[in-house]
């Protein structure tokens, strides 16, 4: 059954970019959609299967693949209930963007290409989290970004496309090169990659020597290295914005619900060894708090759509990370999930908003949608009622479970807290600006758009639908304790968290008890922030852009100006990394290669030369003379010899 | 079968060279072809056949055959082949054919002189691959020049002269100083043990004081560095890529550079382990460098034939740095396997890679990527086998290129962890060149009207392309398949450098019967599971 669920995308997308590209859009689309129906199906049943007998971790053995020395990755897969949710994820909200994708392509001439890329994308994801040792999920982690990066530049004869793709790839690199090094001091250190046995040996009751606890300090900084790379935090998440150069459907799938979470899910795979790392954790919980402020601060400004969605993203990542750096991974897989399901939403939403405006995606030049696809509004509400935590919807339950984890986190936790919550009342502000400016207002764009402004058909609104109600129920999983009822969602997660012995006094806080006031306090705070937030989002932008909102920018010209250009990161890497070794490298060949080292091999030819003119045996250049009297001095020398 | 298997390596030697000599004399162009082709093929069978009774489980030589040469001299004729030479055999005899292929159509300049010299130059490889005697393998190494030198002068770019001159020059003097220094060598031996050989197998018991080692490593190191190449060594390669037709790129970068990593696993560590651990170091960051020169390098290269010649150096330095990677008191096994991987990995990806750059100069006789963009359109099949090969390149998983690398910089990190983080910055830098090779190429507005007629490649260019992209992928997706072939030997190699001999498998007795009863190779399954 695992196999069927791995391998249907990797037919599908064999079928799709070697067999048929030919096949007319409506075949490519049925066979895409097709292959991920087999998976979803699968999953569903294996899922049942794997609860129904007690949802214990099971190992696939599959063949011995790569053994050199004495190191061995065998090609084995773990189910266990982390990756059984990964699964659901990536195969339900997989399928229900296929089928949406096909009503979003359906301009394209030849979609065989697309649906190929996107099968093959699920197989790497599925790789990805089903990877029992790091080296199989390695495969997954840069096939997905191989991935990302084809589809980044579907549209390849856009330049700007090939460059975002190329952009995503290189900056993924580096944070690889980070979980490489990872993977090289977990075999040195603790003599295997595999997840399973490195759990039994930090759980072990001997526990780790004081070297292996100081490499684990390292270890893990640099797999946060390859997390800031794929989950897009500080500061690495520059290739993300340039993302949403790709088709829409991509952004949902994979720079929203699934490969940019790849992180996140990395983090609590291996979370016994975090939980050893307190410093990695600081830094992890810092990093993740910034990335959260400092994007939720960009999206505030912009005026594209995807762009707004795509720092949003960012922005949510930012928090997951955050309750990863607290010691909470089950909150941050919680809002994983919830946050799969709004972001799916809310960017197949934005593409259906796009394919309506003609491909426009300048909120300014949209307004009063409403009146023309109400379905669309309809599911764009609640996906934004979702994310800036309106209670009662998903994104209330599990941000809230961040916040007041990072609340109770020691020293630094306030500062945490603080930082998060403002960035919460900034997604407020900016998702409801997006609302607004989308949906509300009078049409702002010209005659010939507006008069081909249609709600989209039926298979492009329908998985919306369903998408819909995940974002509005999802959160019901994962009820505080608070409420007084149990949180299914933590202890159905229970048995991946796993604290070591060494590192148990370290995070005892997090078992200790706290009082159900603070708790529905901090609650209360978020919640007033959420209606200031959005108020003010309302009051500004619910006519378009009003002159207060105006009058606003022009009080704080360049502030308002730096945030727009990105706090004009982009500019800074290029004049400080890209720009100087490029320099460098001209200068390696130009100079070092063309001049010094052939100076000095043309140079000893030429003193060759004049030697030879002195002793007036010419230099001439012909390799048969020069093997000649090599021969000879050959046979002279082995002469002399006897 | 008995007595197939005792001469066949002989014979992979031979044959090329004998067909190679027979074409010259042909006077019909076409049948020329037919008859490379044929030799070829059937070079490559007689290594498949090679490769299918070679037992994986065993250290020692196989195939083995030895006859007295000079025996006043101690020359023998010494052939045979373990897990470090087999891949690289069959690797050489793989791509000559598919050489061949890609000339069937091509009558240019003195075609049949080309067929023939390409199988003389197969022949000097793998003589130099299965030569265990080091005036054997002397002659075969200094050989291959000859062959090489008229492929690039002859049927060479505009500044194939210098080009080729430049390649043998450098060749020529590194691998007079390894002259002298074997002679040393022989004495040695003579003083040693009372009698002269230049057999490798009597060479490998040598006990040399480090004051002798030091010097005559240095001279072996300088020749095989030069033909690697060895960053600061590598100036000829550009030049002769650049210069040479796309057939002797591809079978430059495929197989003849190997013979200088071959030189360094073969000769160079195991004759002289104490030199080598001294030297270990200074080759290992070499070896660094490169890879990061190289990789900055390639990125400003605006052609694209040199922008591969320069990923080469790159790529080599890998090599390099997975040969030499000492961990305690033997070498890194992982290194050691990866450095293998990696070779013959090179060879097919960068051989892609040549032959695509070959096709897209056949269509348009220029090879600055500004004058392309936009290719995917047009030829969407050349396309797809570009990006696997990169992906090849820059070593995705998935690809050979990652198994090698991946290897390498595991082992390594073993020995230094801070070269094996500055080596992995070519893994970063590898992605950065190659896909701006991609983008160059493929991606973009389709601008320029010269490029709006180009047509996809041709089945027989498939003919040639598609296996190496396979192979890319199998070599990604099965490496414990090429694995298993060389662990013995690696292992072996890797646990007793320090007193390194080689023995010879009693393969053609143990095999004959085997044969009769049609059992194939019992210990072939329990191959490498140890």
């Amino acid at each position: 059954m695992l196999w069927a669920i791995i391998f249907a995308p990797l037919c599908g997308a064999i079928l799709n970019g070697l067999i048929l590209r030919t096949a007319s859009p409506r075949t490519s689309h049925l066979v895409g959609v097709g292959a991920m129906a087999v998976s979803f199906t699968c999953t569903i049943i294996l899922f049942s299967k794997f609860m129904a007998s007690g949802g214990q971790a099971q190992v696939y053995e599959g063949m011995r693949w790569m053994e050199a020395g004495d190191f061995s990755a065998p090609l084995n897969f773990i189910l266990d209930r982390l990756s059984a949710m990964m699964l659901l994820i990536i195969t339900g909200i997989g399928l229900l963007i296929h089928i949406y994708a096909g009503g979003y392509m359906h301009e394209e001439k030849a979609t065989w290409r697309f649906f190929a890329y996107t099968n093959l994308f699920a197989f790497m994801m599925l790789l990805l989290v089903l990877g029992d040792n790091m080296l199989v999920m390695f495969i997954g982690w840069e096939g997905v970004g191989l991935c990302s990066y084809l589809l980044i530049g579907y549209w390849y004869e856009s330049d700007a496309n090939a460059a975002a793709g190329m952009k995503a790839f290189i900056v993924n690199r580096i944070g690889d090169i980070g979980f490489l090094i990872a993977i090289f001091l977990t075999w040195i250190y603790f003599g295997t990659v595999s997840f399973t046995e490195l759990k039994v040996i930090v759980m072990g009751s001997s526990g780790l020597t004081t070297l292996q606890l100081n490499i684990v300090g390292y270890l893990t900084l640099a797999l946060f290295l390859g997390v800031c790379g794929k989950s897009a935090q500080l500061p690495l998440y520059v290739w993300l914005p340039d993302a949403m150069a790709g088709p829409t459907p991509v952004s949902a799938l994979i720079h929203a619900a699934t490969m940019v979470t790849a992180g996140i899910y990395l983090m609590t795979r291996v979370n016994f060894l975090f939980y050893l790392a307190p410093f990695t954790q600081s830094v992890v919980a810092i990093v993740g708090a910034l990335t959260a402020l400092f994007a939720a601060t960009i999206a505030i400004t912009q005026t594209d759509i995807k762009k707004v969605l795509a720092y949003s993203t960012v922005s949510q990542l930012g928090f997951m990370v955050l309750a990863c750096g607290v010691g909470s991974h089950e909150a941050g897989v919680f809002h994983l999930l919830t946050h799969a399901c709004f972001k799916a939403l809310l960017f197949l939403g934005a593409g259906s908003v796009i394919v309506a405006m003609h491909h426009k995606q300048n909120m300014l030049e949209m307004g009063g949608l409403k009146k023309y696809m109400p379905i669309t509004h309809a599911v764009m509400l609640v996906g934004v009622l979702a994310i800036i935590g309106f209670p009662g919807f998903s994104g209330f339950f599990s941000k809230d479970e961040i916040l007041w984890r990072a609340f109770n986190y020691p020293n630094i936790g306030k500062a945490l807290w603080a930082i998060g919550a403002i960035s919460a009342v900034c997604t407020s502000f900016y998702m409801v600006r997006l609302l607004c400016l989308t949906f509300y207002g009078a049409n702002r764009s010209d005659h010939h758009t507006q008069e081909h402004l249609h709600e989209t058909p039926w298979h492009m609104w329908a998985p919306l639908i369903v998408l819909a109600i995940l974002s509005a129920g999802m959160g019901y999983i994962g009820i505080p304790p608070v409420f007084g009822v149990e949180n299914y969602f933590a202890h159905y997660l229970h048995e991946v968290i796993a604290m070591p012995p060494q590192a148990a006094e370290h995070w005892a806080f997090l078992k200790e008890p706290h009082s159900h006031a603070l708790e529905f306090a901090v609650m209360g705070v978020s919640v007033l922030g959420m209606i200031l937030g959005s108020g003010f989002a309302i009051s500004l932008y619910k006519n378009g852009v009003s002159p207060r909102a105006v009058s606003l920018q022009q009080r704080f010209p360049r502030l308002h100006a730096l945030v727009t250009d990105k706090y004009r990161v982009d500019e800074f890497y290029d004049s400080v990394f890209v720009q100087p070794l490029k320099d460098l490298s001209a200068f390696l060949f130009r100079v070092f290669d063309v001049v010094i080292v052939d100076g000095i091999v043309n140079g000893t030819a030429q003193l060759c030369v004049m030697i030879g003119g002195l002793a007036s045996f010419k230099m001439t250049g012909n390799v048969h003379r020069h093997a000649m009297i090599f021969m000879v001095g050959l046979i002279c020398l082995l002469l002399t010899l006897f | 079968m008995d007595f197939i298997n005792q001469h066949i390596l002989s014979f992979l030697i031979f044959f090329p060279f004998v067909v190679g000599g027979l074409i010259f004399f042909i006077p019909n162009l076409r049948l020329a072809k037919i008859t490379a082709m044929l030799g070829s093929i059937v070079t490559f069978l007689a290594s498949l056949h090679v490769w299918y009774y070679f037992d994986g489980s065993q250290s020692g030589l196989q195939f083995f055959q030895s006859y007295q040469w000079i025996p006043q001299f101690g020359i023998k004729y010494i052939v045979g082949i373990d897990g470090l030479s087999l891949l690289l055999v069959v690797l050489a005899t793989f791509l000559t054919p598919l050489v061949f292929l890609s000339l069937w159509n091509s009558d240019g300049k003195r075609p049949k002189a080309l067929l023939g010299l390409v199988l003389l130059l197969e022949a000097g490889m793998l003589g130099s691959l299965l030569a265990l005697d080091l005036v054997f393998f002397y002659v075969f190494w200094e050989a291959m020049l000859i062959p090489m030198y008229f492929i690039i002068g002859v049927w060479g770019g505009a500044r194939r002269i210098y080009a080729t001159m430049k390649f043998v020059i450098y060749t020529v003097v590194g691998s007079l100083l390894m002259l002298v220094a074997a002679l040393v060598m022989y004495y040695a031996h003579y003083r040693e043990f009372g009698f002269f050989s230049t057999s490798l197998l009597d060479l490998y018991k040598l006990n040399l004081p480090m004051h002798v080692q030091m010097p005559i490593f240095l001279a072996f190191a300088l020749a095989f560095a030069i033909k690697v190449p060895l960053w600061p060594f590598h100036t000829w390669l550009p030049d002769a890529h650049v210069e040479a037709p796309t057939i002797g790129s591809v079978i430059l970068a495929g197989v003849l550079l190997k013979l200088g990593t071959y030189g360094f696993v073969r000769y160079a560590i195991p004759l002289f382990p104490d030199a080598t651990i001294m030297f270990a170091p200074v080759l290992m960051s070499l070896g660094v460098i490169g890879i990061i020169y190289g990789a900055l390098t390639a990125w400003v290269q605006e052609d694209a034939k040199k922008l591969v010649a320069y990923s080469s150096v790159s790529h080599l330095g890998f090599v390099v740095l997975g040969s030499v990677a000492i961990v305690g008191d033997g070498l890194s096994p992982e290194a050691l396997t990866g450095a293998m991987y990696q070779m013959i990995n090179h060879g097919i990806s960068t051989g892609a890679l040549f032959f695509l750059v070959g096709c897209i100069y056949e269509r348009r006789h220029t090879r600055l990527l500004s004058d392309f963009g936009g290719i995917a359109k047009v030829m969407p099949w050349f396309a797809v086998m570009l990006i696997i090969a990169t992906l090849g390149s820059v070593g995705l998983p998935g690809t050979g290129g990652f198994i090698g690398e991946f290897l390498i910089l595991l082992g390594t990190f073993n020995a230094s962890p801070l070269l094996a983080v500055l080596a992995s910055l070519g893994v970063l830098l590898g992605a950065i060149y190659m896909l701006k090779l991609c983008k160059a190429i493929l991606f973009g507005p389709l601008d320029k009207d010269e490029n709006k007629e180009l047509k996809d490649i041709s089945l027989l260019e498939a003919g040639y392309l598609v296996p190496l992209a396979v192979l890319v992928i199998v070599m990604g997706v099965f490496p414990n398949f090429f694995i298993d072939k060389t662990r013995a030997s690696i292992n072996h190699l890797a646990k007793n450098f320090k007193n390194y001999e080689l023995s010879v498998s009693g393969m053609a007795a143990e095999k004959a019967p085997a044969e009769t009863t049609q059992v194939p190779q019992p210990a072939k399954t329990e191959a490498g599971k140890g």
